[in-house]
C-alpha cells in the first residue's frame, strides 16, 4: 500500500491506497493536487533519509509527505 | 446544591484541560515516529542522544543542526561546528515540534535557497548556550 501522510495539528492524517487500484490511484493524484494547489509541498521518501521534493503525483511512491507553505518564524 | 455545581464544573474543566494535553502529546509521539522514520542513520544517532541532528543544505553544502525547539532552532554551523547564523522558519499552521523539523529537514536538504528566502536571520549569540 502507498501512503499519502499530510502534516496537521494532530501530527498527520494518513490516507492509504492500493497503487493497484486505478480508482484509488485517481483519487490519490486529485488529492495530491488539491494539496498542492493550496500551498502544500510534497516530498517523496527515497531510502534512509533521502527525500526528493516532487511537483507532479508520483504513482510509484511509496510514502510522500504533504507540509503547508514555509514561513520565517 | 451551588456547590455541587461549581464542583461539577470544576471537575469538567480539568477534565477537558487533561483531555487537550493528551491530544496534544498523542500529536507529538506521531510527528516524532514520522520524523525519525524519514531521518538517515547517522541523523537517527544524532536526535536520539541530543535531541537535534544535522542536515547538509543542497545549494550551499553548508552544514546546519534542527534542534528540537520553536524559536530559532536551525543553527548555520561553520567548519568547526559551531555556530555562525540561527535561523527561524517553518511551516505554518499549529504543527507538532517532529512535523516542524521534518519540513526543515527536507527544505533544506532539497530546496535550501527558497527556506533561507523565507528564513527571518537571528543573532547567533542572543541564543541560550545550552541549545549550542
Amino acid at each position: 500500500m502507498a501512503k499519502q501522510i499530510v502534516m496537521n495539528a494532530t501530527g498527520d492524517t494518513r490516507h492509504e491506497f492500493n497503487p493497484e487500484d486505478a480508482a484509488a490511484v485517481a483519487e490519490a493524484a486529485m488529492r495530491f493536487k488539491e494539496l498542492t494547489g493550496t500551498g502544500f509541498t510534497a516530498a517523496v521518501r527515497r531510502g534512509a533519509g533521502a527525500s526528493e521534493l516532487v511537483r507532479h503525483f508520483d504513482p510509484a511512491a511509496d510514502e510522500t509527505v504533504f507540509f503547508p507553505r514555509l514561513r520565517g518564524g | 446544591m451551588l456547590f455541587v455545581c461549581v464542583l461539577l464544573q470544576g471537575f469538567a474543566l480539568v477534565l477537558g484541560r487533561a483531555r487537550g494535553l493528551s491530544r496534544r502529546g498523542r500529536a507529538e509521539e506521531k510527528a516524532l515516529a514520522l520524523l525519525k522514520h524519514w531521518l538517515s542513520p547517522a541523523q537517527l544517532a544524532q536526535y536520539q542522544d541530543h535531541r537535534h541532528f544535522e542536515v547538509t543544505g543542497c545549494h550551499s553544502g553548508k552544514r546546519y543542526r534542527i534542534r528540537q525547539t520553536h524559536q530559532m532552532n536551525v543553527d548555520e554551523l561553520d567548519e568547526q561546528g559551531l555556530r555562525t547564523v540561527a535561523w527561524c522558519f517553518g511551516p505554518e499552521g499549529a504543527l507538532p515540534i517532529g512535523d516542524i523539523m521534518l519540513a526543515q529537514k527536507i527544505a533544506l536538504e532539497n530546496d535550501e535557497q527558497a527556506a533561507l528566502a523565507v528564513a527571518n536571520r537571528g543573532n547567533p549569540h542572543q541564543i541560550s548556550p545550552r541549545f549550542g
